[in-house]
Parts: C-alpha cells; structure tokens; sequence
C-alpha cells in the first residue's frame, strides 16, 4: 500500500513537472539551446512572433539570423522566429487555422495573391496611420507593382500612397528566367540564348528555333519545360499584350485576341511542334537529368539547380514577345495580424525586415530580389553566382518588359478563378481542346467568380 | 445503514461530509443556472455558442439539483450523479485553467527541449538497472536492499537533471508570471474544490452510507476508464461532426460569423438544368444561363443533341472521378490480396519475410510512396516509361515487328491520370488487405480442406466451396473497408499530381475529399465544404448499408 502511494504520488510528481517544462516559452524548434537565444522575459520585455515561408535549410538559418541582429536593436522586444511550412503541411493551411483559432504570429509573410482575402476578412491590420505616422516611411521606396495591391482600399477602389490602406510591406520579388542546359543546346549547335539576348534577337521565333534544334537531338530530349500552373503559362499571354483579368481586374479577359495569341504560341510548343515536357508533367527532374535545354522557372529554384545540375548551365531572360517578355514580379509580403497585442512593435518589426540592409543581407545569399528599390541590395544580389547572368532576373523587372506583378482579386475570388483557369488551359495545352473552343466559353465560366457585374 | 454505524465517529464525519456535498451540488446548480443567465445575455457571443453553452450548463444544474434530492435521501444515484458532475467540472477547471495558463501551447516547447534532457534519461535507465541488479541476491537482503536503493536515488538525480535540462525552472518562472489575472486562480480554485468532493464522495464511508454496491463501483470504476475515450470522442468527433452539420447550413468563411442560408448549400450542389441543343457543338452559353451553369456534359438522345449544366460543376466531377477510382481501386487491392493471401498463408520456408515485405507499403508514409511514383511515372525520365520502351526497343529487333513506343504521358493525358492514382492506390492497399485475408484464412479448421480432400475436391474445388464461403466476414470488412478508403480518396492525388491546382489535368483527378478540401480551406468556403462533406457522408452511408445487407443475404444463403 505504502508503495503504491508513493509510487502514485511520483507519477503525479512527473506528470506536474512535464506540465511545467510545457509553460517555457513556445520557440522554434533549434539545435541551439533555448536558454542561449531566449533568455528569460523580463516582466516587461514583448514577444513578438514572426513567420516566413523558406524554402530550404539555407533560407531558414538566413532568417534565423536576420531575426537575431533585429533583436539586438530592439529595446524591450524580444524577437521568436518560425519558419512555417513543411513537407507535410501547408503553409497557407496551417496558418489560416492558426488564424482562426487566434494563435497565429504577430507578423506573417503571405503570398500576393493571398491580400485581398486576408485585407477583406478583416485578418490583417491596416497600418496606414501607422506608416503616415512614421519618419522617413515612403511607399514609394517598393516596386509599384506589389505596392498597387498593398495600398489598395477595397473601400474606395483607389491605390497609391493617400489611399488610406497599407496591409503590409513586400518581402521580396521575382521573375522567371530561363534554366539553359548549355551543354544540351552546344550538342544541338543552336545559338547560345544568351547571345541572342545580348544582340535583342531573344525573340518568340528565335525560342521556337533553340527548342526545335534540341528536340531533334532523340525522342526523350526537349528544348523547353514548365511547370503546370499560372506562373508559367501567364507569361506567353502577358507576352503577346493580353493577360487574366481586365485593366481594372474586375473581369476575365482570356479570351482577348491578344490572350488567345499567347495561349495559340505556347499551344504550339507543346500540341504542333512537339518541343516541349508534356504539359502537366513536373519538367524539373528531366531538366535535372539533362533532357530539357530551357528550364522556366523563378529565382527560388536557383539553389537546387546549383546542388544537382551536373552540366554547364546559367540562366536567359524570356524571349521577347509582341508585347515584350511578359514577365511576372512575383511578390509575397510581411503583414501584421489583426489581433496581434503589439501593433506599434509588429509594425517596426516589418520596417526592420524591408529595411535596405537586412534586405542586401538576404539578397547577398541568392534567395530572391530585393522588394525596395535599393542599389545597394540590387548589388549584393549580382553577387551571388552561379548563375553568372543574374541579369537576367533584373531584366525582367524592367519596365520596358512589361512586367505584371501578381496580385489578388480585389472584386472576387482568385483561388475560384484558377480553379477554372488552370483545368481550362490544361485542356488546351494538352490538346484535348482548340483554342477557338476554349475562347468560346472560358470567360463566361471565369466570371462566376467575380463578385461585381 | 444501521443505528450502529450512525453512532460511529467515523460515521459522523461522513454525515458532515454528506451535507457538505448536499449544500455544495446545491451552490453548483444555483452557479448552473447563474451561467445559463450570463450566457444568454452576453452579446458578445454567438448564438450558437449560447444554445450550445445553456445546454450544457441545463445539463449539469438538473443533475447537481437532483442529485442534492437524492443525497438527502441516501440513495446511491446521488453519489453516482454528483460524482460524474463534480468530475467534469474538475476536468473542465482543470483543462482549461491549462489553456489558460499556456501550457498546451507550451508542448512544442517541450518538445524542443526534450532532447536536451534525452542523456538524462539515459541515467534513469541505468538507475533501473543498478536496482534489478539487486535482484540477484534474494539471499542477501543487505546487498538487495543497497543496489535497490542506489537505483532509486540514480534514478531521481538523474530524473531531476532531466527536468531541469528541459526547463522545469524556466517553466515554473514562465507559470508563475502568467497568473497576473484573477482567472487562473478561479479555475485552480475550481479544480480543487470538486476535486475535494470527488474524494469525499468517492471515499469508503460515505459510498457505504449511500448504499453504495460492488456493482455501482465497478460501473463508476468502468465509467472513469472510458471517460478519457468518451469525452474525446464527444469532444473531438461527435462535436465538430454535429458543428460541420450546423455550419453546412451557413455561409461560414472561417474567420466571420456564420449566416443561416437554410438549404441553399445543398440546393447549389444538386442544381441542374438540361438544354437541346440547336447543334451538337453550340457553345453552352448559348443556351444555359451563363451566371448560374457550367456545361457538365452532353448527350446525344435519338439523334438530338442536349447539354446538361450544372451550378456546381466540379462536384458532380469529383464525384464522377471518385466513384471511378473506387470501382478500380476496391478490386484492384482487393482481389490481387486474396490469391496473395492464399499463396503467402502456405507454409514454405521464408514466408514471414515475404508476409512483412508485401505489408510494407501499407505502413509508409502516403506522401513519400506519391513521390517517388511521381518519379517513376515522369513521361520524360521515368522508370516506368523507360521499362515500356525498353521492351518496345527488344521486341522490334525481332523481324517482322515495328512496335510503336506508346510514350505514355502518365500523369498529363485526362485518360491515363486517374489510372496511375488507382495503381499507386491499389499497390499501397493490397499489403492490408493481404494480412487481413491472411488472419481470416488462418481461422479456417484444416479439417474442412482435408475432409474436402477425402471427397475428392482439387485446389481450385477448395478455394471456391471451402475457403470463398468461409472467408466471407473477412471479404466483407476489407470490401467495406477498400469502399470507404477509396470514398475518401485525397492524399494519393493531392501529392501525386503535378498540376496546380491540385486535381488536374482538367479535373480529371479531382476527388471528393480533395474538392472539399478546396473549398474549405483555400476558397474560404467552409459552410459550402461542410455540406459537401455530408453528402459524402451520405454516399458512403449508403454504400456501406448496400454491402452490409448483400452480405446479411449471402450469409443467410450459406445457411446463417
């Protein structure tokens, strides 16, 4: 009996103390001790959550330090930084349900086709009063393109830096460019994309030209490969002057002739002259392998492409269009929950994330462009090589390329509308409809999903 | 109760005891009641939230004031009644003080720091060891009773510098700053008190004054077993269940308040509308209302062509893709698994080894096993792709031949899509299944095979009238199973499929799950995912109602 209780009272004993080492702090998980990065608060010191989406290892250990040299500067605040997302779970998801159930993080970084439904929902803060508040805080300092989206007031319709809405500040932008297999395209003595672009002769036809002369190399080998979602297929319609939406984004305007003629163009790639991954297939590994000479994708996948290409290669501009590359400025943003306790910390916070020097920071270890127009961090992006034609990324900002920055749908859904976008294009681009078809009925389905007439 | 025990000091006590706990379930009906008032005035709270919070406070004041009726009349479902109240008060004050006081949250805390502590533990091990070591001298007390002790006090230091490696203190400091408002205390406050009365009903004496038998001890014994199981289901299934039934009458987002729209959920789903067509390739939008239809399909009826639009296309082809998959993939994991079973139940050498093998995909991660077929099922440089030309190439170095290479575009052609989720499905599940048929084919007596084998029957006479008949129950449940598994299809295609968005190449892999998932989670839609989700319910209710009475008729055939 005596045993029992005693051996009851040490069970007890061990179920209170694994409750007590659970009331520590919630930190990241790190190999570092906790004690050594997270003192114990002070009764007056904040914490201040913070989240990103990395990529891999190497991004997380950037932010991890970003977040540390942040932490010295501030008095009072101590700084904790999650890396969300994971293979296993969605980084939207689980925020969203983080948000729902009011333990998500002060300051989130969100995708930007992802504003408009946060901003509306009422699950981010407008800080504009905040930003007016501020000394030296200029909108103007970002790219226009994300920022046309991060000030826009749903309220008035109107955006810019008197419109009354600021959700956040952008982290980071990127463009596609085009992965070369050098090796692959020497094989096939076709001209070096590079030279073409370098003399302006990066055009459509000069592609169609590259790609065909690979693909003759074997039945397995192909001049281009992309991924199958909206990035990729965007771009030939931005490229030929059309685009998604209208100019105020409040319809469809796929079936524009000017859409249909990039849709008709990259239709051609893959249904006539056969030179491209089969649309729908994961062009990554056969460009990894060596089989493909012109992989599109954007600077985030730099750092696999430099761990396992086991061939000469660097990266091209897009080839010139009737409408210029047709470039997107793909853009995500540092935004501050709406129940944070902390607005005024959360809010230095993000000022301190975009500022020119923790953005030349990041920028210097390859990850992405810097989001401020800042020469300094343009600079410490050209540095990180390979590739050694990082130009290319830039050349997509410029705005003689027309460059489209992605954004949400202010007047509707923008998950709805590429639910019925990418099956639809998917249908053309396999082959299992004409383009005629597709523009006959596309926009009559795709604006369902706006909420204005 | 007799004069005898009344007249017992001990007794007297419990007497005392029991008007306390009269006067105390007496104070908990009254708070009951007080809180039902608060709830139903509070406009801060949903009106969900106060018809579900009156529920349940109604619940726990009716019980707390019939059991004081019954404490006063000693009358042992009083114990009974205030036992369960006081312990789901306890269990409520307790959890929820922990909810407050950050410690849930704090797990992932505990399990970044739970390494550290790990060399620790470590020493708890050894600490055991050094005390078993004493059990081998049972002839000298002395040295059995040294090396017990040893252990033990290895085990508490190093069970102490576990915790202190994990962070005891850190936690103790971080528990201590966060009781800076009264509601800690309250709820502490609370779990104590009707833990207190817990014991004071629970305790002997007053079980006994209360009439209290065996029998009502091993219920409540059995009660406060099932309990943690109970509440979580309660808690964790049967509540968000009968919530996602309430939410699929709303137009709930998530994150806003949830408006009653009625049926309008179900209604868009199974709205549809059918139009003649003035020629078979007139675009849909010529003839259905373009704000309200998307063309589904069309159909040619005695030369007339119709087009039949749907308000919710994608659902009616996710559960067109998903009804397909489960017709391959039932079978496909089903049948193989039974010829496997019969094969692996022989009693050949190396049999367990091939028994764990074919089990092996059946415990692998869904999400790693959908990687790599994604690899093998690349058109470009996939193995499978490569086999198939392989052979190709082999055979047309005969004379006479020229094999085309079919090039099979696996992932990519709306043909092909769902038959590699069916494969990769069916590959995965068959290993189950086979273990199963196994378990079931081992019950079979060996007498009926050898008195089968008297009357002359061959492998196949055995397979057909002994093992089929006799496997039936097992057929069943993995048949039920397979359905609904293959009803619940999402990771295979969510993880499989290259396309974005999920569910491609147009739609031809969007499953039902997968569709609602969508709509919940990435469309902010939840109201509208939740009324999908019941319908699927319904789909596969029924389904399973349709196997359980066929095999109720086919039991009953083979004499059951």
């Amino acid at each position: 009996m005596y045993r029992k209780t005693i051996w009851t009272i040490l069970s007890m004993l061990l179920i209170v103390a694994f409750a007590l080492t659970a009331c520590t702090p919630t930190v990241a998980p790190t190999d570092e001790p906790i004690v050594a990065t997270e003192p114990p608060m002070a009764a007056e010191d904040i914490t201040i959550r913070w989240r990103t989406r990395p990529d891999n290892q190497a991004e997380i250990d950037v932010y991890q330090s970003a977040s540390s040299t942040i932490d010295a500067k501030l008095d009072g605040i101590t700084l904790v930084y999650e890396p969300g997302g994971s293979e296993s779970s969605s980084y939207q998801d689980v925020l969203k349900t983080e948000i729902a159930a009011g333990t998500a993080p002060d300051v989130f970084w969100i995708p930007g086709t992802d504003v408009a439904d946060f901003a509306t929902r009422g699950l981010i803060l407008n800080i504009y009063d905040m930003g007016k508040a501020t000394a030296g805080f200029n909108v103007n300092d970002f790219y226009p393109g994300p920022m046309y989206h991060m000030t826009y007031n749903p309220a008035n319709a109107t955006s810019g830096a008197e419109s009354g809405a600021l959700w956040g500040l952008p982290r980071d932008v990127s463009t596609f460019v085009l992965y070369l297999n050098l090796d692959l395209i020497a094989e096939a003595g076709a001209d070096d994309p590079r030279e073409l672009a370098a003399a302006g002769n990066w055009t459509w036809e000069s592609f169609l030209e590259v790609s065909q002369a690979v693909t003759a190399l074997g039945s397995d080998i192909y001049g281009y490969g992309a991924n199958a979602w909206w990035g990729p297929y965007g771009v030939w319609l931005n490229s030929a002057g059309g685009g998604f939406f209208n100019e105020t984004r409040t319809a469809c305007a796929l079936d524009t002739p000017e859409s249909l003629a990039g849709l008709e163009f990259q239709r051609s790639l893959y249904v006539e002259h056969k030179v491209a991954v089969p649309y729908g297939e994961d062009s990554e590994p056969p460009f990894m392998a060596g089989r493909v000479a012109m992989f599109q994708n954007g600077r985030w996948a730099t750092p696999g492409v430099r761990a396992n290409a086991n061939f000469e290669w660097d990266v091209v501009e897009l080839p010139q269009g009737p409408k210029g590359q047709g470039n997107w400025l793909f853009w995500g943003a540092y935004v501050i929950n709406a129940k944070t306790e902390h607005p005024e910390e959360a809010w230095q916070l993000v000022q301190m994330l975009t500022d020119a020097e923790i953005q030349g920071t990041i920028s210097a270890l390859g990850t992405n462009i810097p989001s401020r127009v800042s020469q300094q961090a343009l600079d410490a992006f050209l540095t990180f090589t390979p590739p050694a034609n990082n130009q290319a990324f830039l050349n997509g900002i410029a705005d003689a390329n027309y460059p489209t920055a992605e954004g949400p749908v202010w007047a509707g859904s923008w998950p709805s509308f590429d639910a019925v976008m990418g099956p639809a294009i998917t249908a053309v681009l396999t082959g299992a409809t004409t383009v005629n078809d597709f523009a006959a009925t596309i926009c009559a389905e795709a604006n369902k999903t706006f909420t204005q007439p | 109760m007799n004069s005898a025990q009344l007249s017992n000091p001990v007794d007297n006590r419990t007497q005392i005891l029991l008007r306390l706990l009269a006067i105390w379930q007496g104070l908990v009906a009254a708070g009951a009641a007080a809180g039902i008032l608060l709830a139903l005035v509070n406009p801060g709270m949903a009106v969900w939230t106060k018809v579900l919070f009156a529920l349940i406070l109604a619940l726990a004041a009716v019980g707390s004031a019939f059991s004081v009726w019954l404490i006063l009349r000693r009358d042992h479902r009083g114990r009974v009644l205030s036992l369960v109240v006081n312990y789901l008060a306890f269990l409520v004050c307790l959890l929820y003080g922990m909810q407050v006081l950050g410690i849930f949250l704090g797990i992932d805390a505990l399990a970044g720091t739970f390494g550290r502590g790990l060399p620790f533990l470590l020493g708890l091990l050894v600490g055991y060891l050094v005390g078993a070591f004493g059990d081998r001298y049972d002839n000298y007390p002395q040295k059995q009773r040294f090396y017990r002790n040893a252990g033990k006090i290895i085990m508490v230091v190093f069970g102490a510098a576990a915790l202190v490696a994990m962070g005891i203190f850190q936690g103790l400091y971080t528990l201590v700053t966060r009781f800076d408002n009264p509601l800690p205390f309250v709820l502490l406050l609370g779990a104590v008190l009707f833990g207190v009365m817990i014991w004071a009903m629970w305790r002997g004496p007053t079980a006994e004054v209360m009439g209290a038998k065996s029998t009502h001890a091993e219920m409540l014994n059995g009660l406060l077993f099932l309990s943690p199981n109970l509440l979580g289901f309660l808690f964790f299934f049967a509540g968000p269940l009968l919530l996602s039934l309430y939410t699929s009458f709303t137009n709930w987002d998530a994150f806003g308040t949830r408006e009653w729209i009625g049926l309008d959920n179900y209604a868009k789903i199974f709205t549809l509308d059918v139009k003649p067509l003035d020629y078979p390739e007139q675009p849909w939008p010529e003839v259905l209302d373009a704000t309200r239809f998307d063309e589904l399909t069309r159909v040619n009826i005695f030369g007339k062509a119709y087009v039949l639009g749907a308000a919710d296309k994608l659902f009616w082809l996710a559960l067109r893709n998903t009804f397909v998959f489960s017709i391959l993939a039932v079978p496909l994991s089903v049948i193989p698994a039974l010829f496997l079973a019969n094969l692996l139940n022989s009693k050949l050498p190396g049999m367990k080894f091939f028994r764990a093998v074919y089990f092996l995909p059946s415990i692998a991660a869904v999400v790693g096993v959908a990687l790599i077929w994604q690899w093998l099922y690349n058109a470009a440089v996939g193995y499978i792709n490569y086999a198939i030309t392989s052979v190709v190439n082999f055979l047309n170095m005969f004379p006479g031949l020229t094999l085309v290479d079919p090039q099979v575009r696996w992932l990519s052609d709306t043909h092909t899509a769902l038959l590699a989720v069916v494969i990769m499905a069916a590959w995965q599940w068959i290993g189950f299944n086979t273990v199963l048929f196994l378990a079931g084919l081992q019950n079979i007596p060996g007498e009926l095979y050898e008195a089968a084998t008297v009357d002359g029957a061959g492998k196949w006479a055995k397979f057909w009238n002994v093992t089929l008949p006799l496997l039936a129950p097992t057929t069943f449940f993995v048949i039920t199973t397979a359905v609904i598994n293959a009803l619940q299809l999402f990771e295979q295609v969510y993880v499989l499929i290259p396309t974005e968005p999920p569910g491609g190449p147009n739609n031809a892999t969007l499953s039902l799950v997968l569709y609602l998932y969508q709509k919940g989670f990435q469309r902010f839609e939840q109201g509208y995912a939740s009324a999908v989700a019941w319908v699927l319910f319904i789909v596969i209710f029924a389904v399973t109602l349709i196997q359980y009475s066929r095999q109720r008729a086919g039991t009953k055939a083979y004499g059951g």
